[in-house]
């Protein structure tokens, strides 16, 4: 099927021709079983369990008979689990019956996985029977049914031709998925992603990096996140290959391990993991690997020149964002193709451009905004029409991304043109920060920079000016934050501006808005390589990934 | 050494690393955001060093809940002499 020849918004149109074999995670996942019904396709190494295409088949059915009751086809159902096999189960199941599934980062706080549900305005919530005391109160006061779902082996037993009846028609361009980002106003945003989206994405991987059915791709990201779901899920079904999956936060000391024992050939990780591999000294032989994909916040080129020399494998960077279902660009496969720094060459099935500030396209050479188009780029916003005019607009999703192309058609990120947070590849707003604390009774202003951290690339400073400068210390606001944000989202610092003898205030323009550029001037200049005033330790990171 | 034994001993280390309030039966990696990548690698290194013992990194990652952790040192500690 050419793609072009489906109901496209603008700027899914391109001038790419791209012809996808599958249109939907059901057909995809249909054929490839077809294919090769005994071939591995998932093992979860935790539980020793292993499920062949045919057996995995036959649980994606099972799982969307089971979801047949709970919410019709173009419904929408949130689901909460870690990496497992139930998670892939239910999210097959559902996306089969043209639902489309919102996945949660299980540590979000409460009130954030409540947002979500609400704002998704979701038929039914599908659980991990380990969140019941933290979901209990949530299930309590919303309207929507909560399932509690522990094991693929006691769902029904259901014959694939029956369920395969029960089955309505899905559209290639029908949302599959909302993932939800953190937002520029201080709520999540919800990006929703067609089918279309995920399996052409998920092509365009797979073949830039020749993967085939002997790939195998040890999954240590989230799926809740679009890097878990498409780099290492789609990606590797696209080929017919097998999946490793594990828990991102146990996954760390035993990374070469996993490579080794599951004779991983890819993997997909953030910046921040390898440099705390290198940093904790975690020694191993990297088999069959043949290379690591990366992105997602920035890769230094010290750290991939390291990581390569000291374990051989190459890094290939890349870049993208969930808007464009994952990447868009990657450094060109095998590894002496490519070009070290940069984040690569633009994938077959979409187009790059850098333009200025009035949407004009630059010159190779010269810095401006990244935009993409495609058949990878998302539908749009759940429900935020005017952030969704103002970011696909002119035919091309707006990245808000700064950088450049060089001569021969490489792409290099520069910065971000707002005050995004990328923490461990975890992206957090400013404002989601500041909104909690500007709900403190003596906290008067506030303002939340990202500052660096040798391990995770970033971490979070807040700046507060109190009422009372004596009535309340930086721990109790830390932990005031504890109780509306998830932990990756805490501040790793609290700098209460009354004490500070050089700066009475925040930095402001002459329109009162604050000046973060001038805040982090501050922070490099008088903070960086200072004391916590309450000697508060300094963790070394929060993130799941 | 019981498990409840060793549970007594385990738990001061683990409510430390994790800075949770109490480490017990009910705590697993799924409903404990402070038990996060780098806490893990932290908290089985402080039981490496607690109890003495070398716990294999094809081990690690199936850890994720405080019965797990538990028991599995339990193990080792019984090969122990």
């Amino acid at each position: 099927m050419k793609v072009a020849t489906f109901p496209l918004l603008p700027h899914q149109q391109s001038n790419c021709d791209v012809d996808l074999p599958y249109a939907t995670f059901h057909e995809l996942l249909k054929a490839k079983t077809e294919a090769a019904p005994s071939r591995e396709f998932l093992i979860f190494p935790e539980t020793d369990r292993r499920y062949t295409y045919r057996q995995f088949y036959e649980i994606s059915m099972a799982a969307s008979e089971w979801l047949r009751p709970m919410a019709p086809p173009k419904s929408t159902i949130c689901i909460l689990f870690r990496n497992t096999p139930e998670f892939l189960a239910i999210f097959f199941g559902a996306v089969a019956r043209g639902i489309t599934v919102v996945p949660i980062n299980p540590d979000l706080a409460a009130a954030e996985i409540q947002f979500i549900l609400e704002n998704s305005c979701c038929e039914a919530v599908i659980y991990d029977p380990d969140l019941e005391a933290k979901l209990k109160p949530l299930s309590a006061r919303l309207r929507q049914p909560f399932h509690p779902f522990a094991d693929v082996a006691r769902l029904p037993q259901v014959a694939c031709s029956q369920a395969e009846a029960n089955l309505p028609t899905v559209g290639a361009t029908e949302p599959a998925a909302i993932i939800y980002t953190s937002g520029t106003t201080g709520y999540p945003k919800g990006v929703v992603l067609s089918h279309m989206n995920f399996i052409v994405d998920g092509m365009g991987m797979a073949e830039w990096f020749e993967f085939t059915s002997e790939t195998r791709s040890l999954c240590i990201l989230p799926l809740f996140h679009n890097n878990g779901l498409v780099v290492s899920t789609t990606t590797t079904l696209f080929a017919g290959g097998s999946i490793v999956l594990v828990d991102p936060k146990a996954s760390l000391r035993s990374f070469w391990a996993l490579v080794d024992r599951y004779h991983a050939t890819h993997t997909s990780v953030m910046p921040s993991i390898l440099a705390a591999i290198l940093a904790l000294g975690f020694d191993g032989k990297p088999g069959q690997l043949e290379g690591i994909i990366c992105g997602g916040q920035l890769l230094p080129l010290s750290l991939a020149q390291k990581f390569e020399a000291r374990f051989g494998v190459p890094i290939f960077e890349g870049f993208g964002s969930t808007e464009a279902a994952s990447y868009s660009c990657f450094n060109r496969f095998p590894a002496s193709r490519r070009k070290l720094g940069s984040v690569g060459t633009v994938l077959p099935v979409c187009e790059m451009k850098v333009v200025d500030e009035t949407d004009v396209e630059l010159p190779d050479g010269s810095e401006g905004e990244i935009c993409i188009r495609g058949a990878n780029v998302a539908i749009g916003y759940h429900g935020l029409p005017e952030l969704q005019a103002q970011k696909f607009r002119n035919g091309w999703y707006h990245t808000g991304d700064f950088g450049l192309r060089d001569q021969d058609g490489h792409y290099y990120f520069r910065c971000r043109r707002d005050d995004l947070v990328v923490k461990g590849g975890e992206k957090i707003y400013p404002a989601e920060i500041e909104n909690v604390l500007s709900k403190h009774p003596n906290v008067t202003e506030s303002a939340v920079i990202g500052v660096e951290d040798a391990i995770l690339g970033q971490e979070i400073c807040a700046f507060a000016q109190l009422k009372d400068v004596n009535a309340t210390s930086e721990s109790e606001l830390l932990k005031f934050c504890g109780q509306s944000l998830a932990r990756f989202k805490q501040p790793k610092r609290i700098v209460i501006i009354n004490r500070l003898g050089d700066m009475p205030e925040l930095p402001k323009g002459p329109t009162k808005k604050i000046l973060y550029r001038k805040l982090r001037d501050y922070y490099e200049r008088r903070l960086a390589n200072s004391e916590d005033p309450e000697g508060l330790k300094w963790v070394l990171g929060s993130t799941g990934a | 050494m019981t498990l409840q034994e060793l549970y007594a001993e385990v738990s001061p280390i683990a409510t430390e690393v994790l800075r949770i309030p109490q480490f017990d039966g009910s705590v697993n990696m799924s409903s404990t955001p402070e038990w996060d990548s780098l806490n893990h690698v932290q908290l089985l290194s402080a039981i490496e060093r607690k109890f003495a013992i070398e716990i294999s990194p094809d081990e690690a990652f199936k850890l994720t809940s405080a019965d797990k952790l538990v028991n599995y040192v339990h193990g080792m500690l019984k090969g122990k002499p």
